[in-house]
């Protein structure tokens, strides 16, 4: 082009897991990226090309968009001090601990006309996009039965294992399948669950959980979740069953590359990935052109709101052992996939309403 | 060996087919045939199909145990389990029957009762429980190579049964849909497995699936079970499997534990490839019915009892009738 727009000014919070596959994503874009963290910038940093910063007020200076990569309990306090700074804001799933809270970092990012994108990257997982969008086409009919599995080795953080901080497997890795299945079947009307934790004599914790939804379109959908032992590598897969036909993909069974050397990498927390054809940058691309463009991303809000409000009644059921209702999306914009949530004018009583 | 006659009641079953070939072809055993129900439509029934497996066929139930046999399998409809077990086992006849055992706890409850009664041994079908993949899954769970066990998957889909013996869809006949049809398949590989009866189970099914067939059963099934260990599980049984598929469906189990994990696809063993109407899928599996039978035949020479015995299958059913309430009711149900 003859004349490029600026690059982005991105301050990455938080140098765990999820920020080596995010900040390459930004860097690919050219964006200049700055971060902060308690523990793991300066390496982060060097790494990748980033500028590290020691406090968040030195952060807000230098950046229009806030990328929050830390862990769950402190999303909605970070994405609240980044939006009342006028910051446009991406934050890891899930958009907060509670449903309370993700409605507040909703409604503030709405009455401050910035943009909010909840990183559910598996949307542009390729399969999973390449079947939301036949099935959206009708290729199998009305949806009638849908299964999603993820497993991994347990994450060895300890905050993962705490239920106050993280939400456990349910809001920290389910709420991935949660959101999809609400994504292929409509809104969900009735979750029923149950999980299991062990550790065993070494320590080593371990943990599994089952849901089941029931869709407002009469579809049902099956979640099933496994932190397991250490040997377990990173796999997820669907199963869509319409009345016309099934779609099914499971990426432990994938078979474009086979490898035979002396080291093979396996096991690990997150997918193994390369920065070009990642689904994290395909995802930072696409909140990246929705800032840049006002065009709507994939995910909205709204959307990292109502994963969080299926997660928390997800929680209640397993807590209770009884199945838990699941209110209706009653507010569109706290629903839908709305195009307006990002650029719409700031509405003054939404915020009195969110706080 | 022991000469045995055997006696093959009832051609409703699917299976019926594969254990007539098996056993008019046993060393040392002697097949009698007859059945009984009503012929679905496109499905060879009666003397017909007999003839068409050059079995011996006498007209009806009391002609076959008149000729004594020495263990009766029985295929028929899931409704006439009971009726048709108990007057062989009141013949002295051991039995061999259908999954599942019956369409209600009682009427399973009153099956094994009366084999205890007539002392005889009662085995449940299931054939599943028969493959090395399975054998494979046992011996290693049992090693402790998997750790404490955490939870299980489980699927069990196939077509729904409408082109030929199309009762399985009739809930007077079958005892209901995808929840009967397919659920207790798995939950024999759990009760083997884990080696505890289930404490509790919710489910929920829908009718979406064909419901151009306008049959009064469920077609979409999804169950979960807590077992007093408190390990988990989540079972697909829906006949999900459109008719257009090359094979009848299939199962899965996979199960994670804290320090291994492990999923088996005992039908997964077949030859892919495509011709001139679409693909093709050509099964090169052991005979699961076949090991089944031979398990059944060798307990019956030897007296010793067979496993999936009669209590196994009413304990499975007993999965499925809970499913059944808690799909009805919307509750967690306690399975009995």
């Amino acid at each position: 082009m003859q004349s490029s727009p600026p690059p982005l000014r991105v301050g990455l919070i938080g140098a765990g897991s999820i920020s080596q596959v995010h900040a390459p994503a930004w860097r690919s874009l050219g964006a200049e990226v700055s971060v902060h963290s308690l523990t793991g910038a300066e390496a982060l940093a060097r790494a990748h090309g980033l500028s590290p910063v020691s406090t968040l007020d030195e952060l807000w200076d230098r950046v229009d968009v806030v990328d929050i990569v830390t862990p769950t309990h402190t999303h909605a306090d970070l994405a609240l001090a980044a939006i009342a700074r006028g910051k446009h804001v991406v934050c890891e799933k899930p958009l907060a601990r509670s449903t309370a809270a993700a409605h507040e970092v909703v409604s503030a990012a709405r009455s401050a006309g910035v943009h909010l994108f909840p990183a559910h990257v598996v949307r542009y997982f390729p399969a999973y996009a390449q079947a939301h969008a036949a099935v959206a086409a009708g290729r199998v009919g009305r949806v009638a039965v849908c299964r999603f599995r993820r497993m991994s080795a347990a994450p060895t953080a300890d905050w993962f294992f705490d239920e106050q901080r993280s939400g456990g497997i349910v809001l920290d890795q389910m709420i991935h399948d949660l959101d999809q299945a609400e994504w292929f079947a409509g809104p969900a009307v009735r979750v029923f669950a149950q999980s299991i934790a062990r550790t065993d004599d070494g320590g080593a914790r371990a943990a599994s959980a089952t849901v089941t939804l029931t869709h407002a379109s009469g579809a049902v959908s099956q979640c099933y979740g496994v932190w397991g032992h250490p040997h377990l590598p990173f796999s997820s897969s669907f199963h869509i069953a319409g009345d016309r036909g099934v779609l099914s993909h499971d990426s432990a069974r994938q078979d474009g590359t086979r490898v035979q050397v002396a080291d093979p990498r396996s096991g690990g927390y997150l997918p193994p990935t390369d920065v070009a054809s990642s689904p994290y940058t395909a995802e930072i691309v696409d909140f990246a052109a929705a800032i840049t463009s006002g065009q709507p991303a994939n995910v909205t809000g709204a959307d990292g709101a109502r994963a969080v409000l299926v997660a928390e009644a997800v929680l209640s059921s397993i807590h209770t052992g009884e199945p838990v209702e699941v209110p209706a999306p009653a507010d569109a914009r706290l629903a839908g996939d709305t195009e307006e949530a990002a650029d719409a004018v700031p509405a003054p009583e939404r915020t009195e309403e969110g706080r | 060996m022991k000469q045995l006659r055997v006696g093959l009641v009832s051609f409703a079953h699917t299976h019926a087919t594969s254990y007539a070939r098996y056993l008019s072809g046993a060393p040392g055993v002697d097949l009698v045939t007859t059945d009984v129900g009503e012929a679905d439509p496109g499905t060879l029934r009666g003397a017909a199909f007999a003839e068409s497996l050059g079995l011996r066929y006498v007209p009806d139930v009391a002609a076959l145990l008149a000729e004594r046999p020495d263990a009766v399998v029985v295929a028929a409809e899931n409704a006439d389990h009971r009726d048709l077990v108990e007057q062989a086992v009141a013949a002295g006849a051991h039995v061999l029957c259908e999954k599942p055992l019956a369409t209600t706890d009682a009427d399973a409850d009153a099956m094994v009762h009366a084999a205890q009664e007539a002392g005889v041994l009662l085995m449940t079908a299931y054939p599943v429980r028969f493959s090395p993949e399975f054998a494979e899954l046992v011996g290693r769970v049992r090693e402790g190579q998997l750790g404490q066990i955490l939870s299980v998957h489980g699927t069990n889909n196939g077509k729904m049964p409408l082109a030929e013996r199309s009762w399985f869809t009739d809930p007077a006949r079958s005892g209901g849909g995808a929840l009967v049809d397919h659920v207790v398949h798995l939950a024999d590989l759990l009760d083997e497995l884990l080696g505890e009866p289930a404490a509790q189970v919710h489910a929920v099914t829908n009718r979406i699936l064909r419901s151009d067939a306008g049959r009064d059963v469920e077609t979409g099934a999804a169950v979960s079970v807590r077992y007093p260990s408190g390990v988990i599980a989540q079972l697909d049984s829906s006949w999900s499997l459109p008719d257009s598929a090359p094979t009848w469906g299939g199962l899965t189990l996979e199960v994670h534990g804290t320090a291994g994990s492990m999923r088996i696809d005992p039908f997964d063993a077949h030859v892919a490839g495509y011709d001139a109407e679409g693909a093709l899928w050509e099964s090169f599996g052991p005979d699961l019915d076949a090991a089944m039978i031979g398990e059944f035949l060798d307990a019956v020479r030897t007296g010793r009892r067979p496993q999936p015995d009669g209590e196994t299958g009413a304990r499975t059913l007993a999965i499925v009738t809970a499913a059944q309430r808690s799909a009805a009711t919307g509750q967690v149900v306690p399975v009995h």
